[in-house]
């Protein structure tokens, strides 16, 4: 990434916030920075993985909640867990790593399956198939008790994960006072986003980054050159579920029990916000985007307790979405690229 | 299986209504209006706002409400402010994005975050709990072979009628001349001297009316909640898919079925123990649908390119 001006005011915006956290919290501050940057890492890969969708390839998918819950799901139900209303601890399962990748390649699958009929249609029947599919995952999920736990969810998986924790964090959060296994999954999820962008990047400047954006801008041109568009677009389409895969387990392993609402429609709506805000078609940007995005969110929720003294928690909580709202318009008529995407990278008339 | 016909039928009669609505704002303006649903709520929270008696809880708008006005009264003025509501979308956020040339595609998610924006507003200053409309309780009674209470029977018969009347106008007037042709090419029935501004401000209106009225019937049959567009808001569009988009009679029976589809299915041998899973029935067909015959079972394969 070329050093411009864009690149470094969006650093100094970043930084910014952060600072702003500290600003507005004398108390408590690295406690809410952790759980902030945990959910930005965590949401910022998820619109990595939207951006290979949308920014590269031009593909309106707004199924982005059934990725994650795909990942999420068939790698908690491999691991030792207990699922539903009394539902007994299984001893038995995959290591977490070996559950990981069958988890993400189930993701991707997901994406090939969902994406082999649809990929053909036009954008906005693309975008109303994939979020008719979303809640079709979501109510199915919820209805097969059995096997999901439904409405219970899964809980008990989390030391999966936390066995494999490093002393350094239990002796880093001891001494400032926040929850090691947060922690861990912050870093897990940190080092998940460079692995991904330094695998993107490397593809980026591939041939085959190279024919996807041509995809993006010429469908037909690329197919006069011999390459197999559809096909194309749907290995696009594998990649960033997949990538949807990832964040969908490590969000489930942030939240310590997964249930399905948790993959409702506004999260999809969540990550297409920080995918604006950072910048469509760029490979970096929705890490920036994701961190700006929860230091608002996080500001936000103090802003609500302290104007709306007799709301009830689901109000409080709906002051955050009235910005998300108001976000996806304000960049949508305004700055749609983002604030690091290029206008001319933006593809929004794909018919 | 046939006790939850009536059951589907009034499902039906709320999607077909909205439905239709959302089919006119395609056919005209090729807008997929994520924030139907929030139109929908609105017509149902203003009906609210406008009959609730005096003793009446409406978290926030209890400060202004009551009014306590008569409840067909308020039913007009509901279904008024959301004609106001859609000729303002209009004049405000729709009209500069076409003027600007804005995509299709931008104009979709600015629906989306429209939509997100208003439902919660609605969460923040109309309730967050939900409410019955102020009107005594009713005892079904069974009619030939399904059974329902005689005030929804009045809604499915007046829903009919109105849909009926909507579409003969549409059909036969000047104005849905016009309407038809602003949707081929604007720039052309400009030329012949139509005012698609105009047109299209209409357009907007009327599907707003439209969709408040399926509000309000979804209010009565069921409740008010500040999310019920957005819960309803993927079987309209299944409705509207299956009709054929951009065709209002297609539209009202593509709703019908989908209602009557959702409802019945409860009640098939494979489904026993899964009426969570009820919806996803209908997306399901709706998804068959745009994949295999994407105009639709009415409409015409030449209006989707």
């Amino acid at each position: 990434m070329k050093i411009t001006n864009k690149v470094l005011f969006v650093v100094f915006l970043t930084g910014l916030s952060i600072y702003l956290v500290f600003a507005l919290n004398p108390e408590g501050a690295p406690r809410i920075l952790l759980n902030l940057f945990t959910f930005a890492g965590i949401y910022g890969l998820s619109a990595i993985g939207l951006n290979v969708h949308f920014g590269w390839t031009g593909l309106l998918n707004f199924g982005h909640a059934s990725f994650m819950g795909v990942g999420a799901y068939v790698t908690l139900l491999l691991m030792p867990h207990a699922a539903g209303r009394e539902g007994e601890i299984t001893s038995t399962g995959l290591p977490f790593i070996v559950a990981l990748i069958i988890g993400i390649l189930s993701a991707a699958l997901f994406g090939l399956l969902l994406g082999l009929p649809a990929i053909r249609l036009r954008g906005d029947y693309l975008a109303i198939v994939t979020i008719a599919a979303a809640e079709i995952f979501r109510l199915l999920v919820r209805d097969l008790e059995s096997i999901t736990g439904g409405v219970y969810g899964i809980i008990n998986y989390t030391e999966n994960l936390q066995k494999y924790r490093p002393n350094f964090i239990n002796s880093l959060s001891e001494s400032s006072g926040f929850s090691p296994s947060q922690a861990w999954v912050c870093l897990v999820a940190w080092i998940s986003i460079l692995i991904t962008v330094l695998f993107l990047k490397r593809l980026n400047s591939s041939p085959w980054g190279r024919a996807l954006r041509a995809v993006r801008e010429d469908e037909d041109a690329v197919r006069a050159l011999g390459k197999n568009a559809v096909w194309l677009k749907l290995q696009s389409f594998m990649l960033g579920a997949g990538i949807a895969g990832l964040s969908g387990v490590l969000l489930a392993f942030n939240y310590g029990s997964l249930e399905t609402t948790v993959f409702v429609p506004l999260l999809t709506f969540y990550v297409w916000a920080i995918m604006i805000l950072g910048g469509v078609g760029t490979i970096t940007g929705p890490i920036f985007g994701s961190i700006i995005f929860w230091v608002i969110i996080s500001e936000t929720d103090r802003l609500a307790f302290l104007l709306f003294e007799n709301a009830n928690g689901q109000q409080l909580a709906g002051v955050r979405f009235l910005l998300v709202g108001l976000l996806i318009m304000i960049l949508m008529i305004f700055r749609p690229s983002g604030l690091l995407g290029k206008k001319e990278e933006l593809l929004l008339d794909v018919k | 299986m046939l006790d939850q016909l009536g059951n589907g039928l009034l499902l039906g009669i709320i999607i077909s209504v909205a439905s239709v609505a959302l089919s006119l704002l395609y056919g005209v303006t090729r807008i997929v209006n994520f924030a139907h649903g929030e139109i929908i709520a609105l017509g149902a929270i203003m009906t609210l706002f406008f009959s609730s008696p005096v003793d009446y809880r409406v978290l926030f708008l209890d400060k202004y409400s009551p009014l306590g006005y008569n409840f067909a009264i308020s039913c007009i003025l509901a279904v008024i402010v959301c004609g106001i509501f859609g000729a303002l979308l209009e004049i405000i956020l729709f009209r500069p994005l076409r003027r600007g040339n804005v995509g299709n595609i931008a104009v979709l998610v600015v629906t989306i975050g429209l939509s997100i924006f208003i439902r919660h507003l609605y969460l923040l200053f109309a309730t967050g709990k939900v409410q019955d409309f102020p009107l005594e309780l009713q005892r079904r009674q069974t009619y030939l072979f399904f059974d329902m209470t005689p005030r929804n029977l009045n809604v499915l018969i007046a829903g009919i009628v109105i849909m009926l009347i909507f579409g003969l106008l549409l059909t036969y007037t000047r104005l849905g001349k016009a309407m038809r042709a602003v949707r081929d090419s604007e720039e052309l029935s400009s030329v012949s001297g139509i005012n698609s501004d105009n047109i299209i401000l209409i357009t907007w209106i009327s599907s707003s009316m439209l969709a408040g009225l399926a509000g309000i019937f979804q209010a009565i049959i069921n409740d008010v909640r500040w999310n019920m567009g957005f819960l309803i808001l993927l079987l309209i569009f299944a409705g509207t898919v299956l009709g054929g988009i951009g065709t209002s009679f297609g539209a009202m029976v593509g709703g019908f079925m989908i209602g009557i589809l959702v409802q019945v299915s409860v009640g098939l041998p494979f489904m026993e123990g899964h009426t969570e899973a009820k919806n996803a029935v209908a997306l399901g067909i709706m998804i068959l649908i745009l994949l295999f015959r994407p105009q639709g079972i009415f409409g015409q394969k030449e209006r989707i390119s």
